[in-house]
C-alpha cells in the first residue's frame, strides 16, 4: 500500500518537473523569437510611420521652420532620430507648381535600398507658410509647401 | 498483445509522451500566432491625415494673425482670403482623397494700446474627405496674444505675456519686446522672467535710458504675432 502511494508522489513530482522544463524550454525559445513583418501591410505601416515622423515635428513647429529656412541638415539629422534606424528616407519639398524649392538632399540610407525595395511607402504632408523675421520685422505670407517622404526599410 | 496487456507501465509512459507531444504543438502554434498576430485598422492612416489638416490649419489662423499686426495698413480680409486658397490648394496637396475643407464664424481683431491688449483670430471648420465617407468632422481653430503691463518701477517695466487659454508664454527675450515712448524707441539692457504666485509668469524689461510716461510695449511670439500695449 505504501509503495504504491510512494509512486504516485514520485509521479507527480516528474510531472511537475516536466511542465518546468516545457515552460523553461519555451520560454527560452521566445528570446530568440523575432516578429516577423507582414510584406502585406509593410507599405501601409512605413506611411504611418511617415505621417506619424512629420505630424510630431510639424506639432512642435519645427518642421515649417526647418522647410521655410531650407535646413536640410536639420530635417536629416530629425528624422534620422525619430524613424527607426533600419527605414532608409528620401525628403522633397515642392511649391503649389510642382518645382522644387531645395535642391539640397534630405536623403538618408542606400540608394540601392530604393531602386531594389518592392516595399516604397510615400507620404505627403502639407504646409501653409511660416512666419520669418527680417530686418526686425516678421514677414508672414501664405507659400503652402508640399512634402514629399519617401520611405524603404534597408 | 499479451505483453502490451500485461506491461502496463509502458503504456503509461507512451500516453504521456503522447500528451505532452499534443500539449508542445498546440501551445507552440499558439504562440506563433500570438506573435504574427496584427489586426489592420484602416482608420489608423486617415486619424493623422486629419491631424495634419486640423494642425495646418490652425497654423494658417496664427499666419493670418501675424500678418495681420505686422503690417502698418493691415488686410481687414487677410484671414477670408487665406482660408479660401487652403481650401482650394488642399485638393491639390492632397490628391485623390477626396478632400474638402468649408470655414465659417472667421474673425481677426486687435485691441491694442491699452494696459492689457490682445491680438486674437478664430475659425470653425468643416472637413469632409470622401474616400474614406468621412462628412461633417469639425474643429475649431482659434490664436490668441494678451500683452499686460503690470507697472513700471523706475527703469524697469513688468509684464506679462498670454496665450490661447491665458497660459503664460515662456522663452522671450529682447528680441521678442520693443520699448518705446513718446519720441524714441529706447534702449533694452535686460528681459528676464520670474515666478509669481497670482500671474505665474512675469517678464522684468529694463531700459537704459530714463523712461518717461506714457511708454509703449510691443510682444512678437515665436508664431510672428504682435500685441501693443500702451502704459498708463
Amino acid at each position: 500500500m505504501m509503495r504504491n502511494g510512494k509512486k504516485g508522489q514520485m509521479r507527480i513530482i516528474e510531472a511537475i518537473l516536466a511542465s518546468f522544463i516545457i515552460i523553461f524550454a519555451l520560454s527560452f525559445a521566445n528570446i530568440f523569437v523575432i516578429t516577423p513583418t507582414s510584406p502585406k501591410y509593410e507599405v501601409t505601416e512605413l506611411q504611418k510611420l511617415g505621417y506619424n515622423v512629420l505630424h510630431d515635428l510639424d506639432e512642435q513647429a519645427l518642421l515649417a521652420r526647418f522647410i521655410y529656412n531650407k535646413e536640410g541638415d536639420n530635417i536629416t539629422a530629425a528624422l534620422r532620430v525619430l524613424l527607426p534606424l533600419d527605414v532608409h528616407f528620401s525628403m522633397t519639398v515642392y511649391d503649389l507648381q510642382g518645382i522644387k524649392t531645395d535642391n539640397t538632399a534630405i536623403f538618408y540610407g542606400d540608394t540601392e535600398t530604393f531602386a531594389t525595395s518592392k516595399n516604397i511607402a510615400s507620404v505627403t504632408y502639407g504646409l501653409v507658410g511660416y512666419a520669418t523675421k527680417i530686418n526686425d520685422a516678421y514677414q508672414a505670407t501664405y507659400e503652402p509647401r508640399i512634402v514629399i517622404l519617401q520611405l524603404a526599410r534597408g | 498483445m499479451e505483453r502490451f496487456i500485461t506491461h502496463k507501465k509502458g503504456q503509461f509512459v507512451m500516453i504521456a509522451v503522447l500528451m505532452i507531444a499534443i500539449m508542445i504543438i498546440s501551445i507552440g502554434a499558439l504562440m506563433h500566432r500570438a506573435v504574427t498576430y496584427y489586426r489592420h485598422e484602416p482608420w489608423e492612416e486617415y486619424l493623422t491625415l486629419i491631424g495634419a489638416i486640423e494642425l495646418n490649419s490652425l497654423r494658417l489662423i496664427e499666419l493670418s494673425l501675424a500678418n495681420y499686426t505686422n503690417t502698418d495698413s493691415p488686410d481687414q480680409d487677410i484671414l477670408r482670403t487665406n482660408l479660401e486658397k487652403w481650401q482650394a490648394n488642399l485638393t491639390r496637396i492632397y490628391l485623390g482623397y477626396g478632400i474638402s475643407l468649408n470655414s465659417s464664424n472667421d474673425c481677426l481683431a486687435c485691441d491694442w494700446n491699452k494696459n492689457s491688449s490682445s491680438s486674437g483670430a478664430n475659425a470653425a471648420f468643416t472637413l469632409d474627405i470622401a474616400s474614406i465617407g468621412l462628412t461633417g468632422y469639425k474643429f475649431m481653430a482659434k490664436a490668441f496674444l494678451n500683452l499686460t503691463i503690470l507697472n513700471k518701477i523706475d527703469n524697469e517695466i513688468n509684464v506679462t505675456v498670454r496665450g490661447e487659454d491665458g497660459t503664460p508664454i515662456t522663452g522671450l527675450g529682447k528680441d521678442n519686446f520693443q520699448v518705446s515712448n513718446s519720441t524714441m524707441i529706447l534702449n533694452m539692457t535686460s528681459v528676464a522672467s520670474y515666478y509669481e504666485p497670482k500671474e505665474i509668469q512675469v517678464y522684468t524689461i529694463n531700459c537704459s535710458e530714463n523712461m518717461t510716461t506714457p511708454i509703449t510695449v510691443k510682444v512678437w511670439d515665436e508664431r510672428g504675432i504682435q500685441v501693443t500695449a500702451k502704459y498708463p
